[in-house]
């Protein structure tokens, strides 16, 4: 229901369009003077002043009106559009980000502040520096009548072009005749003659002679939209009745104004860039949650669909066949159609990162460069969501930990200007995006030292160079010798990679002292529906996610037996550790003859499961495991098949942990 | 544990109320009651799946109408033999609060009996000493009879699992 | 039938409002969400009305009127605008171009059902 509050949807709204504003501030810092970009910010604005005015947020719409016009001082040309004016401008914004989220909270102090900024920097005089939260004049408001019944006579013409433009003249005559009683006259003396007339004009004029006891208020209120370009005489009548009111004045309208020539003056069609136009694509907005339970019913038909195929597979009925084959091509395609639904492209979440570099640069005094790669690659929008948090930790670290100052970048030779590049690609099922600067990169004594000194790892405890790094993940951990303001808000690297691993993704790092550090988050395109390998382990079946999967191989029982107590297979070279899922799904059932073993890789690192069967590609529906299992860390999810029964998951990123610490234990024991 | 505790969850499930609604069914020889209004369904059994390294207290998952909801079993609870199952043997799907969020369940029976309606002035807080349960795990018993039905305190249950040694 | 009102605002929470006070009114009501979009609408439907925004993203308001007004189905459907500037320039630009009449931000369901019924007529 809170989605026909008009005043919710103008919350909604209010936070698009300040959005926009930044996004737009935020370019023109690129190109002070591209007037496409300065016409959005202050259609922005002024579109937030309206909507603002109607849904009682007086105060935003008073504070915003002023910033409206320092904004339309620049795309007038008056003033030029300054670094420290968008500055003022993003500040400013900011507040009324305020105003909107606490419409009735004390403000004025900060309004007035940040206008005396605004204006200062708008090269504005500082007179009228000061907010009042009063309400916008509202529309012209009727005068109380004045008192009796008067007489008028009103003779008008109507410019040529008044019908062609939507005035009825018939319903002016309708209008002034509910004001009273009257006589209406045409005068039809300057009507052309018929091959001369044009079906659409008017030539018509009127005369009416009106009692009323409504004053001549009511009668211009009658021409309020045409007054300007019509010819209008109004003069009062000697009075009726005995009675007279002597006080109105008879004063006649203005002198007949000449016909305004149409479309002389309008202005061209704002050729919309293409930029611009394709945001603007048509939209419609649905609530999240309808999108969800919708997901939630195609994954109910995908269930039902495998149970309908599996049904037909073993019957003989070529129809019952034909038909469950459309419904596994329907479904198929409604799937893929749903997913697609929910893909945003990452631009929207990149955007905001403009503003926190910023922000950033300004506080720390780094000259910093933030660059975009990828905008327009398409992740699910719960990923995009999850994700939001994480980058911004990894921004802010970047900028705090990984830029140097400028002084200290000339010194080593490096240009003075930082930068941070956030990219976004897809591979094959994934997305994969990066966060890199050209920095000091990750100082390893100090992390060795931190991690010694909090006992995350003994004292001259051998690390590879990779292991090193990934202490940064551990819980607890912070590189910063003083954390400083900008990395000791939010999220820590722990949580970052806990949110990444909760995405099915995987969180690499990679860093060159001197040259800077790379990030790179690999997150699964989706999270509702992945195809997966359907095994058998003992008497239950499992789920490997497909994307993980590097080959499968028969376990020949010489291998079997050979490997028993190492778990090791040579595989092209490379020994690669396996598990045996029977041993550890404890499932007392003796290994079938054959067993297949499924490779499964994150990023370099891989391992071996070995499973009794392989049973084939599945459609696989995510289902969350309850809170009641959420110790049971082996499984990210579960699935429904078929035949109704439950498949768990695999955890791709905890088996492969535990093949490698076998691995570290196996060396270690030599 | 103290006698303050236990008299504030007996009060907890009355609520100020004379009579309290409620879904009976045995388990291992034992009277139990749930409150009607936490009972979703009941279900016939199911195919269970196993979850290993979970709990035994919440060994499996089921299907349910499309969800995989853990299936429990009270027995582990409340030390109780496991037994085989028979053709009476039911789930009660009930819906619990843990951590502030709602929460659907199996619970596994060995006969489903009755919605009936218990009152108060039969009820009785359990003992804090003799009684081989952890008080903490029931409400509250209440007499019928020569016997007992047991109130049992699933939100206290369901979030002190009991853990995998003690199975 | 009730009148058939196109409306055509980039901003959701001022068509929400504006469709909620004129259905209330009794009219039908459609929706447009830019000036491009009014444009196509207004061209596939007949309106007896259109209310329009003039400060809007891909076309504005102006050149919407305008190139309704050139095209011989459109003449003489009444338009209003919506403006927040009470200064006459952008009235009399509005006007230039074939508008009918204009409303002021912020108005009220009232005032908007007022002028709807007076631009309708009877």
């Amino acid at each position: 229901m809170t989605s026909l509050d008009p005043i919710q949807v103008f919350r909604t709204e209010a936070a698009e369009l300040f959005e926009q504003i930044e996004t737009g501030l935020l370019d023109l810092l690129n190109d002070l003077s591209d007037q496409a970009t300065i016409d959005a910010v202050f259609r922005g604005l002024h579109t937030l002043k309206g909507s603002g005015s109607m849904f009682g947020f007086e105060a935003l719409a008073a504070f915003t009106h002023h910033c409206e016009t320092a904004f339309d001082r620049v795309r007038k040309g008056q003033v030029p559009a300054t670094a420290e004016l968008v500055a003022a401008v993003l500040d400013a914004q900011d507040h009324m980000k305020a105003l909107v989220s606490t419409p009735n909270g004390d403000h004025e102090e900060a309004s007035n502040r940040l206008l005396a900024a605004l204006q200062a920097a708008a090269g504005e005089p500082s007179a009228h520096a000061t907010v009042v939260a009063a309400p916008l004049p509202k529309a012209v408001a009727a005068e109380p009548s004045k008192t009796g019944g008067k007489g008028f006579r009103i003779t008008f013409r109507l410019p040529v072009n008044a019908m062609a433009n939507g005035t009825n003249p018939l319903g002016l005559l309708d209008e002034l005749q509910e004001l009273g009683s009257c006589t209406v006259k045409a005068d039809l003396s300057t009507v052309p003659t018929l091959d001369a007339l044009e079906p659409t004009d008017l030539h018509i004029g009127w005369t009416l002679d009106l009692i009323t006891d409504k004053g001549r208020d009511a009668i211009d209120d009658v021409f309020i939209f045409v007054m300007d370009d019509m010819e209008l005489t109004v003069t009062e009548l000697a009075p009726p009745a005995p009675a007279a009111a002597q006080e109105a004045s008879a004063a006649a309208a203005p002198a007949p104004v000449a016909e305004v020539a149409a479309k002389a003056d309008a202005p061209k069609a704002q050729a919309a860039d293409a930029k611009h136009g394709a945001k603007q694509a048509e939209n419609v907005r649905v609530p999240a949650e309808r999108l969800d339970e919708l997901m939630d019913r195609v994954g109910e038909l995908v269930i039902a669909q495998s149970r309908l195929s599996q049904l037909a597979g073993s019957s003989a009925d070529i129809h019952l066949r034909a038909v469950s084959e459309d419904v596994e091509r329907l479904s198929g395609e409604l799937r893929d159609t749903m997913m697609v639904l929910r893909m945003v492209p990452v631009g929207s979440l990149f955007g905001r990162f403009r503003r926190l570099v910023h922000d950033l640069a300004r506080e720390t005094g780094k000259v910093i460069e933030l660059e975009t790669e990828g905008e327009t690659t398409e992740v699910d929008k719960t990923v995009i969501e999850r994700l939001a948090d994480p980058l911004v930790h990894l921004v802010r670290n970047s900028v705090d930990h990984g830029l140097e100052p400028p002084d200290e970048r000339v010194a080593s030779g490096k240009e003075k200007t930082g930068r941070v590049i956030l990219s976004a690609r897809q591979s094959g099922g994934e997305v994969i995006i990066t966060i890199k600067d050209d920095g000091r990169g990750v100082n390893r004594e100090r992390v060795r030292a931190k991690a010694e000194a909090s006992g995350l790892i003994q004292p001259g405890q051998m690390l590879t160079d990779q292991e090193l790094l990934q202490l940064i993940f551990q819980p607890g951990f912070s590189t910063a010798a003083q954390v400083t303001n900008l990395s000791g808000r939010g999220v820590g690297m722990d949580v970052v990679k806990k949110t990444v691993e909760a995405l099915r993704g995987i969180i690499d790092i990679r860093s060159e002292p001197g040259r800077g550090s790379e990030i790179s988050l690999r997150i699964p395109l989706t999270l509702a529906i992945i195809d997966g390998l359907l095994v058998r382990v003992g008497s239950g079946s499992y789920v490997i996610p497909l994307s993980a999967v590097e080959e499968c191989l028969e376990l020949s029982l010489e291998d079997d037996l050979r490997s028993r107590g190492r778990s090791f297979i040579s595989l092209r070279d490379n020994l690669v550790p396996f598990l045996r899922l029977r041993e550890l799904f404890e499932t007392g059932t003796p290994p079938d003859r054959y067993q297949k073993m499924v490779v499964i890789s994150t990023g370099d690192e891989r391992v071996g499961l070995v499973v009794d069967q392989i049973i084939g590609d599945h459609q696989t529906v995510i289902k969350s495991m309850s809170k009641l299992h959420h110790d049971v860390v082996t499984f990210s999810g579960a699935t429904i098949l078929g035949d109704g029964n439950v498949a768990l998951i695999l955890d791709v990123t905890h088996l492969v942990a535990v093949g490698q610490q076998q691995e570290a234990h196996l060396r270690a024991a030599g | 544990m103290n006698v303050e505790t236990v008299k504030h969850a007996f009060d907890h499930v009355w609520n100020g109320q004379d009579e309290l609604s409620v879904l009976t069914f045995s388990l291992n020889g034992e009277t139990f009651a749930i409150e009607a209004i936490n009972v979703q369904e009941i279900l016939d059994l199911l195919p269970e799946t196993r979850v290993p390294g979970a709990k035994p207290f919440v060994a499996g998952v089921i299907n349910f109408r499309g969800r995989v909801i853990p299936i429990a079993d009270l027995r582990r609870a409340f030390g109780m033999e496991a037994t085989e199952a028979t053709i009476d043997s039911r789930i009660v799907v009930v819906e619990l609060t843990l951590d502030g969020e709602p929460c659907l369940v199996g619970i596994r029976t060995d006969k489903v009996h009755e919605v009936t309606t218990l009152p108060r002035s039969a009820g009785e807080p359990p003992p804090i000493v003799g009684m081989r349960w952890r008080p903490d795990f029931i409400h509250c018993l209440v007499r019928r009879g020569s016997d007992f039905v047991i109130i049992p305190n699933l939100e206290v249950i369901f979030s002190t699992q009991p853990a995998r040694a003690a199975a | 039938m009730s009148a058939h009102i196109l409306t055509v605002d980039d901003s959701a929470s001022i068509r929400m409002t504006t469709k909620i006070a004129l259905t209330g009114a009794g009219y039908q009501v459609t929706e447009a969400v830019d000036g491009l979009d009014g444009l196509n609408k207004a061209k596939a439907g007949q309106f007896d009305l259109i209310v329009t925004d003039l400060n809007m993203p891909n076309m504005n308001g102006l050149s919407m009127i305008e190139a309704l007004r050139k095209s011989a189905a459109h003449m003489g459907v009444p338009i209003i605008f919506l403006t927040t500037e009470s200064d006459a320039d952008m009235k009399s630009r509005a006007k230039a171009a074939g508008a009918t009449g204009w409303i002021t931000k912020p108005f009220d369901a009232e005032q908007l059902v007022k002028i709807a019924k007076k631009v309708l007529g009877k």
